[in-house]
Order: C-alpha cells, then sequence, then structure tokens
C-alpha cells in the first residue's frame, strides 16, 4: 500500500485540473442559464427545461461516451476537423454541461427564496441593478444555496473518477495500469488506496465549504445570537442556582 | 455520418434489458431501504460502538466514488467470503460469484446510509401530536407504528423514495464495468456490434430520459394522490 500510494497521488493533479476547470466554468454556465430560466423567455426557456429534464435523467457516464464519440460528428457537420480532440477537453465539456444544469437547479431555488419585498426595498432606495445584485441578492443567496453547492462539488468529484473510461490516465487509470505490470495482484490495497484518496479530498473540500459557511452574513448574525443566548442561559442558570441556594 | 434507422434499431435492442435494469434498480432499492431504516434506528437510540462506526462509514460512502467502491468489492468480496466460510469449513468456491451479487450488494450499501436520512426526516417531520393523540386512543406501539406513523411517513418520504430509485437507475450504469448488462452496457454492446456507437448512446440516453420524465410523472401524481387521502 506504501509502494503504491506515491504512484497513484502523482496522478492527482490531472483530476485536480479537470476538477477545477469544469466548477469554475460549470458554475459560470449554471449562472447564465439560471439567469435565462428566470428571465423566462419565450422560446429559450422550454429548450433549457428539456436540457434541464435531459442531465438529471442520463447517468455522467453515458454523457461523456456521447460528448467523446459525439463531437467530432458535430464538428464535422460544421466542416471542421476536430478528430484530434484529446480525451481530457471532452472530460472537461462532458463534466461543465453536467453541472450547468446540476448547479442552476440549486441556484435557481436559492434565487427565488429571497423575498421579493427585498427587490422592491433595494429598487426603491435607488440600487442600480448591478448593486442591487452584488449587495442585497448575493449576500442573501448564498447562505441557502452553499450548503447545495458542496454537495455539487463532492458530485463533481465522484464524477472525475468515471474519466478514466475514455483513456484517461487519471487515479484509476493508473491503478489500472499499475494492475496490469503486477499481473493482478493486490488489487484490493490498490482500490482500498484510491478510496482513501477520493475521502481525502472529499473531506477537505467539506471543510472548505465550512469555512464559506462560516463566512456568510446569515452565520455571523447566528453566531452573536447563539453567543448572547449562550449568555443568557449561563446567567439564567446562575440566577436558579442562586434561588435553589436561598431555599436551601 | 449520423443514421435514424440504425438510431431506431438500437432503441428497440437496448429496449430488452430495462426491464433487468428496473428490477435490479428496485431490488437495491428496497434493501438500502432496509438497510437505511435499520441504520435510522442505529442513530435514533444511539447504540454505543455501532452508532460511531456507522458515522465513520456515512463518511466513508459520502467521499469515495461508486466505481472505487465497485471495484473494490469486486476484487474484495471473494477474498472476504473465502475467509469466512474457511473458518466455517463449508465448501464454497467464492470466485464463482456472480457480479450481480457484487452490484447488488455495493449499491445496497453504498446507498443505505442516503436512505437513512431520509426515513429519519421523514419519521421526525411527524407531528409530536399525533402520536400522543393515537396513544390516548388506546393505539398499541404497533398499531401507532402502523396506521399512523407509516402512512404519513410514506407520504412524506414518497418523492426522495422515488428520487433515489432515479439515482440507483443512473448508478447502474456503472454495472458494465463488471460486466453485468444494464442498458449503459447494452448500448455498448449494440455499439461494438455495428461499430455505431453514437447512434447506440443517443438511444440509451433517449431511454433514460424516458425513464426519467416516467418517474418525475408519477412522483408528481402520487404525490397529490397520497396527500389528499390523508389529510
Amino acid at each position: 500500500m506504501v509502494e503504491i500510494f506515491p504512484k497513484l497521488i502523482s496522478t492527482l493533479p490531472i483530476t485536480l485540473s479537470i476538477i477545477l476547470t469544469s466548477a469554475i466554468l460549470g458554475l459560470i454556465l449554471s449562472i447564465i442559464i439560471t439567469a435565462l430560466r428566470i428571465k423566462k423567455i419565450k422560446f429559450l426557456s422550454p429548450i433549457l427545461e428539456a436540457y434541464i429534464s435531459f442531465m438529471r435523467s442520463i447517468p455522467i457516464l453515458l454523457l461523456l461516451f456521447i460528448v467523446y464519440y459525439g463531437l467530432p460528428v458535430f464538428f464535422s457537420l460544421l466542416n471542421m476537423n476536430m478528430n484530434d480532440l484529446s480525451a481530457i477537453v471532452s472530460a472537461m465539456i462532458t463534466l461543465i454541461i453536467f453541472n450547468g444544469a446540476y448547479l442552476s437547479e440549486i441556484l435557481r431555488p436559492a434565487y427565488l427564496a429571497v423575498e421579493k419585498g427585498q427587490h422592491e426595498a433595494a429598487d426603491s432606495l435607488g440600487y442600480t441593478p448591478f448593486a442591487k445584485f452584488k449587495k442585497i441578492i448575493i449576500p442573501q443567496m448564498t447562505p441557502i444555496a452553499l450548503p447545495g453547492l458542496g454537495n455539487a462539488v463532492i458530485y463533481l468529484i465522484h464524477d472525475t473518477s468515471l474519466v478514466f473510461t475514455i483513456g484517461i490516465v487519471d487515479i484509476m487509470g493508473k491503478a489500472n495500469l499499475i494492475m496490469a505490470s503486477s499481473y493482478g495482484e493486490n488489487k484490493v490495497e490498490v482500490f482500498l488506496t484510491i478510496a482513501l484518496i477520493y475521502w481525502g479530498v472529499c473531506l477537505l473540500s467539506d471543510r472548505f465549504i465550512k469555512l464559506c459557511e462560516n463566512h456568510t452574513y446569515l452565520r455571523k448574525i447566528e453566531n452573536k445570537r447563539t453567543f448572547s443566548s449562550k449568555t443568557s442561559q449561563l446567567s439564567h442558570k446562575f440566577n436558579k442556582r442562586n434561588i435553589k441556594s436561598n431555599l436551601d | 455520418m449520423f443514421d435514424f434507422k440504425v438510431l431506431l434499431e438500437s432503441i428497440i435492442d437496448i429496449a430488452t434489458v430495462v426491464p433487468k435494469t428496473l428490477a435490479l434498480a428496485i431490488f437495491i432499492l428496497l434493501l438500502s431501504l432496509l438497510m437505511g431504516a435499520v441504520i435510522a434506528l442505529i442513530q435514533q437510540y444511539k447504540v454505543p460502538l455501532l452508532s460511531q462506526i456507522i458515522k465513520v462509514l456515512q463518511s466513508f460512502l459520502r467521499g469515495t466514488p461508486n466505481v472505487v467502491l465497485l471495484f473494490l468489492m469486486y476484487y474484495a468480496l471473494p477474498e472476504i467470503l473465502t475467509f469466512f466460510t474457511g473458518i466455517l469449513g463449508i465448501e464454497f468456491d467464492a470466485n464463482s460469484l456472480n457480479p450481480i451479487v457484487t452490484v447488488i450488494l455495493t449499491f445496497s450499501i453504498s446507498y443505505s446510509v442516503f436512505q437513512s436520512e431520509i426515513i429519519r426526516g421523514s419519521i421526525l417531520s411527524i407531528e409530536k401530536g399525533q402520536i400522543e393523540a393515537a396513544q390516548s386512543l388506546g393505539f398499541s406501539f404497533w398499531q401507532t407504528f402502523r396506521r399512523v406513523i407509516i402512512p404519513q411517513a410514506l407520504v412524506a418520504a414518497f418523492p426522495d423514495i422515488i428520487n433515489s430509485l432515479m439515482v440507483v437507475i443512473k448508478a447502474l450504469s456503472l454495472a458494465y464495468l463488471i460486466t453485468v448488462v444494464d442498458i449503459l452496457g447494452q448500448a455498448k454492446m449494440v455499439g461494438a456490434l455495428s461499430y455505431r456507437y453514437l447512434e447506440a448512446f443517443i438511444g440509451a440516453a433517449l431511454i433514460y430520459w424516458l425513464i426519467g420524465a416516467v418517474l418525475t410523472f408519477i412522483s408528481n401524481r402520487f404525490e397529490l394522490k397520497l396527500r389528499r387521502g390523508f389529510h
């Protein structure tokens, strides 16, 4: 297990680069999609709903295959030669379009959860749309959306473990190579090591999301409240004890 | 490049494994619900040692991808079984274990911790007054459980259960990696026969989409019906 670990961890940069690229670009795509869905444009919204339901109901592995085999065909219809599109790019495209749909399902309820009165109040105070969005809407959206986003990051990390099926040498691909070179010995140790690596990565990302959650305005208010309620509880206890001691 | 006739043919070919996939998914769902109920009970009553083990297991299963778990079980299960059967002295060739058993076990275990959350949430969502009312009417524990708690918890949990059925169906697409043929595995085989992978995969995607749409429809329809029935 100790011998395998450095070999497997050396492929982590590939996985991490896929995760980071598709997380950031997927978030941008999902923001665009959410904005378009909220605006309710006549012909675009049924298409977007179909896109979301399609992405929600097909497995990521299938989407990966469709993009990998389908993109060259799609580009050849446009008279572009993309036959040497690398597997990593198609993996990234897959995860971006998948996450665009998934994250928009998290962001839209979060946006809709902000009360209408907040919009009206901001408008009546003369905020520009951009300032309103930045100072009023986003701070209220983040505490609602963050737990969902944290889950999405975990699922994204899980999904990147599938990219070995289209020939990318990530951790799983490396594991297959190691097993092939050792004639299929110590398979259990290899996969146990991989499981531990993924567990570690997921725990780290969980920590990161918790850290973000502690910086939202809601949590700050909550902390203040719990602090004050704790002190009040303490004083309450203290008083009770005093009364009791008086009674004694 | 893209042939609609091939697409239609491959959809028909792939549709033959849909019943098998659905049956497998429902079986896994029921098994994981059963295990989830046990886990929820253990957590509710805070059984010492077991509840700590389950906490670690929960974190592990949340942090590990299904593929890794599947391969881990695929390679480790025969060794574990030979170990136990060796102790008990039973003649059993663990290497001839059917991969379907591995798939069922892996997904049941990995989803049981999520189902336990659903079950816990749905039981906690029942008002205390309901149980008190049942007790004041002289219901026994089992009567309360069967006539008051279960009907209401089921309504609360129904959308989540349908959703997790969809999740299990999607997760079964990994089963082809250990030679169990489901919708995706069949698509891969159909594609390999005709060298037309794209049509086969798009056919499979359409089938998955249809299943997803039907399940969403069922969820919405029956949720309304169940709600009406009990209020």
